[in-house]
């Protein structure tokens, strides 16, 4: 007994040096780069241009993602939930309030804030605030962003308290967190023989544009594996895989990405879920160029042959078929062509093609509002069928959709049905 | 390609209809008006969007409104379905009696070109037959009639007279309200 409780001790004592030893590596911020600029010296017409570069970092970086205020107004006064396994996360007020905002932060405030996750007097953000996407932010571009924030108008709105499971409400555990899974900030450089604009858009993805946030897969404790892109459900949706050779399976092409970036709407699908405010703040403010460098750094060179309608895979559910035609086919057409502007085409449609039914089941059930896109882009409204269908009819649609569009003969169940909408309303309770 | 038929049956206005072969993609609107010669059910976007083809079809939760453009028969086979020929009543000698929600909107003047009417009145329905199952605070009814008829479009602009008949019927009509309906009525005549 002794004996265990000596073996007990030695663990306890080993355990408290090597989480000691975590929180001294993750705490705080490492080195940072010096300013690349001297806001003071700039003249009107220096400083109005490096405000305008900074409008762009914001847009690329998609700011607004998660700071837009949801009651209108601002983008950047703060509110939207963001729901996690670990509790639900509040977006800040990052306008120039001083007493709200980030009002009296200085230029380096903000670059070790977004590159290393160290809000001013060392309190450690969440890691829902992108910074291991970040890390790689250039200098250049963080003060830019400094200069385009300040010179935007403070909103006096306190922030809401983010509704943390416990012991994540602790926030000196994530030191722990980010001694191992924090990479270094460390600005962006293209590799070597990196043609500029792969490095562009390697930059533009991976750094500023964070999409492996939602479409990285998450280990357990929720940080992004080495699976860079290869999809993951959150938030209630399937954020598919961007890989290269998955894009094209598809169907997708670098032109009807930049499609997707700029209206909104391509032959593959619309933005959905949390796309939509992406493409609002974002996508569909970005320079053609950029959006060239993005598309053609996540095809990765891979052939790709277009949308093209898949085979019917298998026999297709005759309950699913009735009920397409019943509830979908006087929009979407008896040959899934859909009508331009209105309602997308579902023969060349991704949704359907995703291993995971939950996208199919979430729209299905919650429909679309009416939005206008980008760019004079519009969808009308897709009506919601979530109390006309129960679980095994929504697996009978579901199931057709897959085989005859999606290349998925697996049947989709009621008990996978019941499961899918379980997790889409744990997400939506939040918001 | 042959095209493909379903026996379709169901009971429309009361009436048992079918069992008939039907095109198994046929939009309920056609299958109204170019098959059952019930030419009310206006067709007008369809795309579902401006529910003037709103149709009522009876479910287990009470009845619902469905647009009947976008809405395909293998949907309402085996249902029962209402469209706005079925709505007045009857009186003793067989001659048509406008609903009170009719009625209301004759008295109202609410429509004028009258195209999305039908749409109009059945929607109205829906909400005064929901009441009557789940009445619901006076002060409330206002918000209910606006959730009921927002998505019923009506391009001479009728709108707030369709809404003000709506509501003189609801608040009028003992059960459809949960709380003294004639002294709301009276308030918000005063308010007016």
């Amino acid at each position: 007994m002794i004996r265990f409780l000596r073996i007990l001790c030695l663990l306890v004592i080993l355990g408290l040096v090597a989480a000691g030893l975590l929180m001294w590596k993750g705490w705080g911020a490492g080195d940072i780069p010096a300013a690349t600029v001297d806001l003071a010296s700039l003249d009107d017409s220096q400083r109005a241009d490096l405000v305008t570069r900074g409008e762009a970092v914001a847009r690329a970086g998609d700011c607004a993602a998660c700071h837009a205020d949801p009651g209108g107004g601002s983008d950047l006064a703060g509110g939207l939930p963001m729901v996690t396994p670990m509790g639900t996360i509040y977006g800040t007020n990052i306008s120039p309030s001083a007493d709200h905002g980030i009002g009296g932060w200085s230029a380096d405030d903000l670059y070790r804030a977004v590159a290393w996750g160290v809000a001013p007097g060392g309190r450690n953000l969440y890691p829902a605030m992108p910074y291991v996407s970040y890390h790689a932010i250039t200098r250049e571009d963080s003060d830019a962003l400094y200069a385009w924030l300040m010179a935007q108008p403070p909103v006096e709105k306190p922030n809401r308290a983010n509704s943390m499971i416990p012991p994540f409400n602790f926030r000196f555990g994530i030191s722990m967190w980010n001694a191992l899974f924090r990479p270094d900030a460390e600005p962006f450089q293209p590799a070597a023989e990196e043609a500029p604009q792969d490095a562009r858009g390697r930059y533009l993805v991976d750094v500023l544009g964070h999409c492996g946030e939602c479409h990285t897969p998450r280990n357990a404790a929720y940080a992004m594996t080495d699976d860079h892109l290869a999809g993951n459900v959150i938030e209630g949706a399937l954020a598919p895989d961007l890989r290269g050779a998955a894009l094209a399976e598809r169907g997708w092409t670098e032109s009807d990405l930049d499609q997707f970036f700029h209206r909104g709407v391509a032959p593959q699908g619309v933005m959905t879920f949390r796309m939509f405010p992406v493409l609002a703040h974002s996508t569909s403010h970005l320079s053609d160029d950029d959006i060239a460098a993005m598309s053609g750094y996540l095809l990765a060179g891979q052939d790709a042959p277009g949308p093209k309608p898949r085979d019917l895979a298998g026999n297709p559910d005759e309950s699913g078929h009735q009920l397409y035609l019943g509830l979908c086919a006087g929009c979407h057409g008896t040959d899934g062509r859909g009508q331009p502007h209105s309602s997308v085409p579902l023969d060349t449609n991704t949704t359907a093609m995703f291993a995971d039914p939950i996208n199919l089941i979430r729209i299905i059930g919650h429909g679309i509002e009416e939005r206008n896109l980008a760019q004079g882009e519009r969808m009308q409204t897709m009506p919601a069928f979530d109390d006309q269908l129960s679980d095994a009819e929504m697996g009978h649609l579901a199931t057709y959709l897959r085989q005859r569009w999606g290349g998925q003969p697996e049947a989709v169940s009621a008990a996978a049905v019941s499961d899918a909408r379980d997790t889409i309303r744990q997400a939506e309770a939040a918001h | 390609m042959a095209i493909q038929k379903i026996s379709f049956s169901a009971t429309i206005n009361g009436q048992k209809v079918g069992p008939m072969d039907l095109p198994e993609d046929l939009m309920a609107v056609e299958l109204l008006q170019e098959y059952l010669n019930l030419t009310g059910t206006r067709l007008t976007c369809g795309q579902g969007v401006c529910r003037a083809c709103t149709i009522i079809v009876e479910g287990e939760n009470g009845p619902r409104t469905v647009p009947a453009c976008i809405t395909g028969i293998s949907w309402l086979n085996g249902r029962s379905i209402r469209t706005i020929e079925g709505i007045a009543g009857k009186d003793g000698d067989g001659k048509p009696v406008p609903s009170a929600v009719q009625q209301a909107f004759l008295e109202h003047f609410a429509f004028q070109c009258s195209y999305c009417t039908p749409g109009f009145v059945n929607a109205g329905t829906v909400l005064v037959e929901t009441l009557e199952r789940a009445p619901i605070p006076a002060a409330q009814v206002e918000a209910r009639i606006l959730d009921a008829l927002d998505a019923n479009i009506c391009r001479c602009t009728g709108y707030v007279r369709y809404y003000q008949a709506l509501r003189d019927v609801i608040l009028n009509t003992p059960g459809l309200t949960t709380d003294d309906a004639q002294e709301t009525a009276l308030n918000t005549a005063e308010k007016a």
